[in-house]
């Protein structure tokens, strides 16, 4: 196995201890059936194709994609919610994957999820205290009535909504203040790892940075761990501390946040970088952009080796097609021992010794339009 | 005619507006509760070949402005006052059938949800060969190889299979890039466009900006830009107005609104959005609360209480909009 090397390469100081959650050759693949009277399986869908990983404790790891890649059902895998086809999920140096029922239940107090839109993952008709005591309740954490009332009080206070709060019921709530309530039902059974899908992505941008800020202070008060899933690439420069951008079932890209965003390798983060709009008009002028042809493939008929190669535009005729690259660590002057990337040429990429091919433009909208006014005229 | 449809050149780009809008003002009325005003007093122009941004969260009201100058509110229960006039023709005013002409020939619209306007019994040839057909009279046969035409110039693969697809069949990005073929199909001189690319992926919307940019650039469709996101606004739109509580608050050309920001709004919004071309770190600034905190325009500014740098007068009196050129600031205690 490559992988096992370069992970050793990639992070050599990281005892085992310093880990929270260690994911192992993850893979999700969901069956597509057909038929009637049997179900018969007739493919599938290879969501999470073989996915490493591992955060480090009070990190915040950021996982990056496109709708589509797979980075929510990593996050279900890992979190025991959707159980992986192959692979192994440790948190703690316990083995979730493996676990069923009431033993998983109980670990579940240890890593809880946020999920993206607070209006379906609250239950409309149960008051915000209910919601809140369930959690601890099911973790024997609710025993005493006099310490229940002061902790949620507390998480209140952490998640800056008033105590009245506790007595009213989640359409009562703006969107942000929704998006605190699923937090702190996260919080409120003590975890240690929280993932959180998608957290602010339903909020408006005034309220993003409310929520992004408090998670923040969170970690800090509470030694949280973060695994932050989400599309929105600034959002994930600012809270994460390392970032991994997958690309259709598979890891592409891996390094600590600011070197990924300096020095993008993966012609993938390239164009995903590239496409990214700045709130700065000078900036958005001299922006060079990489167009992407095309849509992300079927992932239940993901292309052989490289699965970008559809459309890269460094695409070589050589080993793109048929070997799949693993994630490694690059030789390239400057370039931090944590930056892995699974690309066959990304040095000759990054010297430029490979240049993109330009994507073949098609005739301009404007041609197109002349040439029908005629039509129409004429008709 | 044929002249200007054969030679679409900047020359086309008239200092006279094809759209102006003259404080519009839309408000609901329900039984049993207050009407609700949603736009209030909003005037902008858009000239042929000019890309205006209509800017503001959830609730200002952009949206509400578009679907009132398209005709596409329902037909009680709002009240819509002030003008759209569209080359001397007040849209607003206009009998039904008559808007139905107009819509789709001179005005298109395309919408955030791809899905949710397409038909999803019809397939994606037909949808779009029906406008052919509808507002240029040509005959299905005749429409069918421009509609196939339309789908490969908005770069659609294999158009010719994706003809006989249903709008499910496709992916978001090409529903949306076949929404646009649809409003296309009928060289529309103004282009409505209401979040087009809020429900797509990064580089998939890469793709349709640069296909909205290239055809404002060839055609010089006029285009009226509705999004949340200052990032799309800043390298698409010739000018933004930013909307709060129904009522714009600030406009400027893209670079000196971005440059210098002065209203409190404007100013937190761009505060509040993490940038990937920034330093990393240091804490966002949000605009607290959220706009259920509002104040009504009556007396007050809306956005008062959630403000950095409120000052007595903001609770007490209505600012006004103040003019000058392109600029424009309705703020009592304006940044800097």
């Amino acid at each position: 196995m490559t992988t096992t090397t370069d992970q050793a390469q990639a992070s050599p100081p990281n005892d085992e201890g310093d880990l929270l959650l260690d994911a192992r050759g993850v893979k999700v693949h969901f069956p597509i059936k057909r038929g009637v009277v049997f179900d018969k399986t007739i493919g599938h869908v290879y969501a999470v194709d073989g996915v490493d990983l591992q955060v480090r404790r009070g990190e915040t790891y950021g996982l990056v994609g496109e709708s589509g890649c797979g980075k929510s059902t990593l996050g279900k895998a890992i979190i025991g919610l959707e159980p992986p086809t192959e692979g192994t999920v440790s948190i703690d140096g316990t083995d979730v994957a493996s676990l069923k029922g009431s033993e998983l239940r109980r670990r579940r107090k240890d890593f809880q999820m946020v999920f993206q839109d607070p209006m379906s993952s609250l239950d409309p008709r149960q008051s915000v205290e209910s919601l809140l005591v369930e959690g601890m309740r099911a973790h024997g954490l609710a025993s005493d009535g006099k310490k229940t009332t002061a902790r949620l009080r507390e998480l209140l206070t952490a998640v800056g909504l008033p105590a009245a709060a506790l007595k009213k019921y989640p359409h009562e709530f703006s969107g942000g203040q929704r998006q605190r309530i699923g937090i702190a039902r996260a919080l409120a059974v003590e975890p240690k790892l929280i993932v959180a899908d998608e957290p602010v992505s339903a909020l408006d941008v005034s309220v993003q940075a409310q929520v992004i800020n408090l998670l923040e202070e969170l970690q800090g008060e509470y030694d949280l761990t973060y695994l932050v899933i989400a599309h929105d690439l600034a959002v994930v420069r600012h809270i994460s501390d390392r970032i991994g951008v997958m690309y259709l079932g598979g890891l592409v890209e891996e390094a600590a946040a600011d070197d990924l965003y300096a020095q993008p390798l993966h012609p993938y983060t390239r164009a995903l970088l590239s496409a990214v709009p700045v709130p700065d008009p000078e900036a958005e002028d001299r922006r060079e952009q990489i167009l992407l042809a095309g849509d992300l493939p079927s992932p239940s008929k993901p292309p052989a080796g490289c699965r970008f190669h559809t459309r890269c535009p460094w695409r070589q005729e050589t080993r793109c097609d048929d070997e799949r690259p693993q994630l490694r660590v690059v030789e390239i002057d400057g370039v931090a021992s944590g930056h892995r990337v699974a690309c066959h040429w990304a040095e000759q990429i990054e010297s430029g010794e490979i240049q993109p091919q330009v994507v073949a433009p098609t005739a301009t909208v404007g041609d197109l339009l002349a040439g029908e006014a005629d039509g129409s005229d004429e008709g | 005619m044929t002249d200007t449809a054969t030679t679409p050149r900047p020359s086309r780009h008239g200092d006279e507006p094809l759209l102006s809008v003259r404080d519009l003002s839309v408000t609901f009325r329900r039984q049993g509760e207050e009407p609700f005003t949603a736009v209030d007093g909003v005037s902008f122009d858009v000239r042929p070949g000019q890309t205006v941004g209509l800017v503001g969260e959830s609730g200002c009201g952009k949206s509400v402005t578009s679907l009132a100058i398209m005709g596409l509110l329902p037909p009680r229960g709002n009240t819509v006052e002030g003008t759209a006039s569209f080359e001397g023709t007040d849209l607003l005013r206009l009998p039904a059938d008559e808007m139905r002409d107009r819509r789709g020939r001179d005005i298109a619209m395309i919408f955030q949800d791809p899905l949710s306007s397409l038909n999803p019994v019809v397939s994606v040839g037909l949808q779009v060969t029906e406008v052919l057909e509808r507002h240029r009279g040509m005959s299905r046969k005749a429409a069918q190889p421009v509609a196939r035409e339309l789908l490969d110039r908005v770069g659609i693969p294999d158009p010719d299979r994706r003809l006989k697809d249903y709008p499910h069949q496709l992916s978001g990005g090409m529903r949306q890039r076949a929404l646009i073929a649809m409003a296309l199909a009928c060289a529309p001189r103004l282009l409505i466009a209401d979040e087009p690319t809020t429900a797509l992926d990064v580089t998939i919307q890469a793709q349709i900006l640069s296909l909205l940019k290239e055809l404002v650039e060839d055609t010089g469709t006029a285009l009226v830009m509705i999004t949340h996101d200052l990032g799309v606004v800043a390298g698409l739109c010739d000018e933004v107005n930013v909307l709060y509580g129904g009522r714009i608050v600030e406009r400027g050309t893209r670079h000196e609104l971005f440059a210098n920001p002065r209203h409190p709004y404007t100013n937190g919004l761009l505060a509040s959005i993490p940038r990937l071309d920034g330093a990393r770190g240091a804490p966002l600034t949000p605009i607290r609360g959220s706009v259920a905190d509002n104040l009504p325009w009556d007396h007050a500014c809306a956005f008062a209480p959630r403000c950095s740098q409120p000052v007595d007068v903001c609770t007490a009196q209505t600012p006004p909009l103040e003019e000058s050129g392109v600029r424009a600031l309705r703020c009592h205690n304006p940044v800097r």
